[in-house]
């Protein structure tokens, strides 16, 4: 059994007075111990899920209006707040995007980290603070002896993303939700954070729903991919099968926007146009405004999602044929 | 930290000084020449003119002003006009009833103020919400005399469970009973201060709720009041300190109407009755006085914004 | 952006900032057609009609001369508006003025805002008594000292935005376009702080309200023949045992017109450029 499964998940933003579906029917697991890759351009759902998987939409304006989150064989939609908590940074931790802005500046990193602990596990004051140190030795900051009494404003991008992730691991959990973990930071140390959760993903087993813009971080780390576009899974399969068989004229879009050094080409391809805004209507398949192989069907339906290989579904009405 | 509060202290002086030249100025500013006016209409110009040579204003004026300055330096503020003794005095006697007033009143503040506003901004936009910041911002709307009328009115006339006006001294009989007296005044003051610190913990905390800090805080699975409290409250607090020295000068503006409604013998009702018997010699001393009280607490203030905000450093 | 759609986008979904507007244009009719409104000469005495009870033909009763409060109350709403506007214009004109310049040109801003502090560290009501010692009482008097007290936060409030428009890469546009000083602090900046300038308005108009009311409640305000909510609960002041209505009348009218207009600059204040949202000192 998955250790995470989402059914048919839908969220809504309410907006003066009416509700604006911003992720629609979205549906998929994840295998204990796996790594799921969620791709797409910004603004298309994926932070949103992946919020509403830990549970940090409650008292926004942006509700869950139908579907489920199985989690370790509980519904957490169904569970009361308390119950929800209990879960929270425990069995299921998240990394955020900005490491600038996710620590709390008041706070030495040593009290930030035993918070989480102190919140989950019955310990001892000192017990803590020896698990911080244990903590911040394995995601590799130098001198943890030094660097726990520190403040965050003290430290750079990269080691305050390797205190977020301390943080999130410092329970153990089943399952870690990174949301592009490594946008923010430089790129000589974005590799290196990357590196990092894999190593921790071999050693405690934990499951990893790894959320970014670039296939190709997707593609290096990940052992299933989903990709969205405007709230929906457009294309859903193992990272082998997805990139022998790519279908959705997405993410093709998305795979020829990475720059390489091994083509002849001069000129990056952008994918055209933009992503509409939530409250355009789109009628037909929502990729059409934009796709290079619109004809008449695009349209005026909305193309469901169909297995094209094992393992591998897309959204298209022209799967497998373009 | 003693570096930086000794630096601070140094950059208080040209504030001061400009301050004092302000203050000396006001006396001369007044149409007519000072000895007269200190010596009231009854006086001779024999006397005019000899309080004129003892007070220097045949010299130039700014020499009148070092040789005044010179003296507050010393302690010396001057004789009252209307006491005839040492201006010091004067202010020193009404120092215990303002001070136990300010006193009272902030411990209304902070017991009120803080804990409404925490409890208006963990609700937000929910009724309670609305009540507690709306009703803050009602308060805020009541000239502070009108509401000490009512409540003498109510609680003192009508249902007679405190005393109207004046202040008997702590040290004298009744000993510190004798705080009931400064019960309504200090509600009465407290009232528009406390919603101005409702407003402000509540609108500072809703900036902090915005931080992606708050985020990983509650992705940690702790309880929402938790989080309201140590890191949603304990962040706001910078800016709640930090316009900390605004609701002093609002509270001794208000004191000043407040002391006169209840008859509290304080430095605040000492300064409306010294303008209205033109005793320039006290309104000078109180205004230097309370200036300087300012500047020292907005450098307690500054010295509180460094605990409390790690990212500041006092260099 | 119309008239029209900014009123409607700044009361959507506050209808109590609404009906404090309502409130507000109450007041401003009743501040203009006074003569029209009022029953009663508002200085008019009625010796046998002491301290009567609200009614008829009094309807908020009598003060202890016999005069009509009501219609004495709809004159104070005439000189409240005067006191308001003409504190605002003060305030504004002397503080925006001194903000503006010392943001735009340093080395004459670091003088002024020096004294600006200065100043600031005189709590508002005693830099306003102490001003009304070295002048007569008068209501253009009350208003000008009103207006200096708020002087000195709007020339602050100024300053901080100046200078964060000042770096802005418009501003360098227009200089290289070869905009002399003039045009920039008048056509460029300036016209960016209309809003902020509007909701700032509205907070020294409410306060203008409290200060006017607590000089006239110590007899340093305005003339005391003068028909104002302030200088009504001053003079009634001892009889509130005898009338307590007396003082609730006016009292009920400064708290609903202060609070109607913090009501409408906390909304306005909501809907303006963001950047200049904590900058404004309101309640």
């Amino acid at each position: 059994m998955a250790l995470l499964e989402i059914n048919n998940l839908s969220i809504a933003v309410a907006s003066q007075g009416q509700l604006l579906p911003v992720v629609t029917d979205c549906s998929f697991s994840v295998a204990a111990h796996e790594t799921l890759g969620v791709v797409g351009e910004s603004g298309c759902g994926k932070s949103l899920t992946a919020l509403a998987i830990m549970g940090l939409l409650e008292g926004s304006q942006v509700n869950i209006t139908s579907g489920s989150i199985v989690f370790d064989g509980r519904d957490l939609l169904q569970l009361r707040p308390a119950q929800r908590r209990a879960i929270m940074g425990n069995q299921m931790a998240m990394v955020f995007q900005e490491p600038m802005t996710s620590l709390n500046p008041v706070y030495r990193i040593g009290e930030q980290i035993t918070e989480v602990l102190q919140q989950h596990r019955k310990i001892t004051h000192r017990e803590s603070r020896q698990r911080a140190l244990e903590l911040l030795d394995l995601v590799k900051i130098p001198h943890p002896q030094d660097r726990i009494d520190s403040y965050p404003h003290q430290l750079s991008g990269g080691q305050r993303q390797r205190v977020m992730i301390a943080i999130a691991m410092a329970c153990e959990p089943a399952l870690l939700i990174a949301d592009e973990p490594t946008t923010a930071l430089d790129v000589t140390v974005q590799k290196e954070v990357l590196d990092l959760m894999l190593d921790l993903q071999t050693r405690t087993g934990t499951s990893i729903i790894l959320i970014s813009h670039d296939l190709g971080v997707i593609a290096e780390t990940c052992d299933e991919v989903a990709v969205m576009y405007r709230g929906r899974i457009i294309e859903k399969a193992t990272t082998a099968s997805l990139f022998a068989n790519m279908a959705h004229p997405y993410t093709r879009g998305l795979l020829a926007s990475i720059p390489t050094i091994d083509t002849d080409n001069d000129w990056l391809q952008a994918i055209p146009g933009r992503v509409p805004g939530i409250d355009e209507k789109v009628n037909g398949c929502p990729f059409h405004p934009r796709c290079a192989h619109t004809e008449t069907p695009c349209t005026q339906t909305a193309p469901r999602l169909i297995d094209t290989h094992p393992h591998h579904a897309v959204r298209c009405h022209f799967a497998g044929e373009i | 930290m003693l570096g930086y509060t000794l630096k601070r202290l140094l950059t208080l002086i040209p504030t001061l000084l400009v301050a004092s030249i302000l203050i000396f100025l006001f006396v001369h500013l007044i149409p007519g020449d000072p000895a007269s006016i200190l010596l009231g209409d009854s006086a001779t110009p024999e006397e005019i003119a000899s309080l004129s040579a003892h007070m220097g204003l045949d010299r130039p004026l700014w020499q009148q002003y070092l040789v005044w300055f010179k003296n507050v330096l010393h302690g010396d503020f001057g004789q009252s006009i209307f006491f005839k003794t040492p201006v010091l005095e004067v202010i020193a006697d009404g120092a215990e009833t303002s001070i136990c007033l300010a006193l009272m009143t902030m411990f209304w503040i902070v017991l009120i103020g803080i804990p409404v506003g925490i409890v208006s901004a963990s609700f937000h936009g929910s009724w309670v919400d609305q009540i507690t910041s709306g009703g803050a911002m009602l308060l805020a709307s009541i000239p502070t005399f009108w509401l000490g009328l009512y409540l003498i009115l109510i609680f003192s006339v009508g249902l007679g469970w405190f005393p109207s006006s004046g202040f008997p001294s702590i040290s004298d009989e009744g000993g510190l009973s004798n705080l009931r007296y400064l019960i309504l005044p200090s509600l009465t003051l407290a009232a528009p201060n406390a919603a101005l610190i409702v407003r402000l913990v509540r609108a500072s905390m809703l900036d902090v709720s915005r931080e992606d800090h708050v985020r990983t805080a509650r992705a940690k699975g702790l309880h929402p009041a938790r989080v309201s409290i140590k890191h949603v409250f304990r962040n706001a607090l910078i800016a709640v300190a930090a316009a900390f020295g605004f609701t002093f000068a609002a509270l001794v503006s208000e004191a000043v109407v407040t002391e006169t409604v209840f008859s509290l013998p304080g430095i605040g009702r000492l300064v409306v009755q010294s303008i209205l018997r033109r005793d320039y010699p006290v309104i000078q001393g109180v205004i230097l006085l309370i200036v300087l009280l300012y500047l020292v607490i907005n450098l307690l203030v500054d010295l509180a914004y460094a605990r409390l905000d790690p990212r500041v450093s006092l260099q | 952006m119309t008239l029209r759609t900014t009123i409607a986008a700044v009361f959507r979904g506050r209808k109590l900032a609404a009906l404090g507007a309502v409130w507000l244009c109450i007041i401003t009719v009743a501040a203009i057609g006074a003569q029209f409104i009022a029953p009663f000469d508002p200085l008019e005495i009625d010796p046998i009609a002491r301290l009567s009870e609200p009614g008829l033909p009094y309807l908020f009763g009598t003060d202890h001369f016999g005069r009509d409060t009501f219609s004495r109350a709809v004159y104070g709403a005439r000189m409240a508006l005067i006191i308001g506007i003409g504190s605002v214009l003060v305030a504004l004109i002397c503080g925006g003025l001194i903000g503006l310049l010392s943001a735009y040109f340093s080395t004459l801003g670091h003088f002024l805002m020096r004294i600006i502090d200065v100043l600031m560290a005189f709590p508002a009501l005693l830099l306003a008594l102490v001003l009304m010692t070295l002048l007569e009482r008068s209501v253009i008097n009350t208003v000008i000292v009103i207006g200096i007290v708020y002087a000195t936060t709007t020339a602050r409030i100024f300053f901080g935005m100046t200078l964060k428009l000042k770096n802005e890469v418009f501003i360098d546009a227009a200089r290289c376009s070869g905009a002399g000083h003039g045009s920039i602090l008048f056509r460029h900046i300036l016209p960016n702080l209309w809003s902020p300038l509007l909701v700032q308005a509205s907070f020294i108009f409410a306060f203008a309200q409290l200060q006017a009311a607590a000089l006239d409640f110590l007899g340093l305000g305005l003339p005391p023949e003068v028909a104002s909510w302030g200088n009504m609960l001053a003079e009634e002041k001892i009889y509130i045992t005898r009338a307590p209505w007396l003082l609730m009348f006016p009292g009920a009218l400064i708290i609903l017109s202060v609070f109607s207009m913090n009501l409408v600059g906390d909304a306005m204040r909501d809907s303006i450029d963001p950047r200049f949202k904590n900058d404004i000192a309101g309640i």
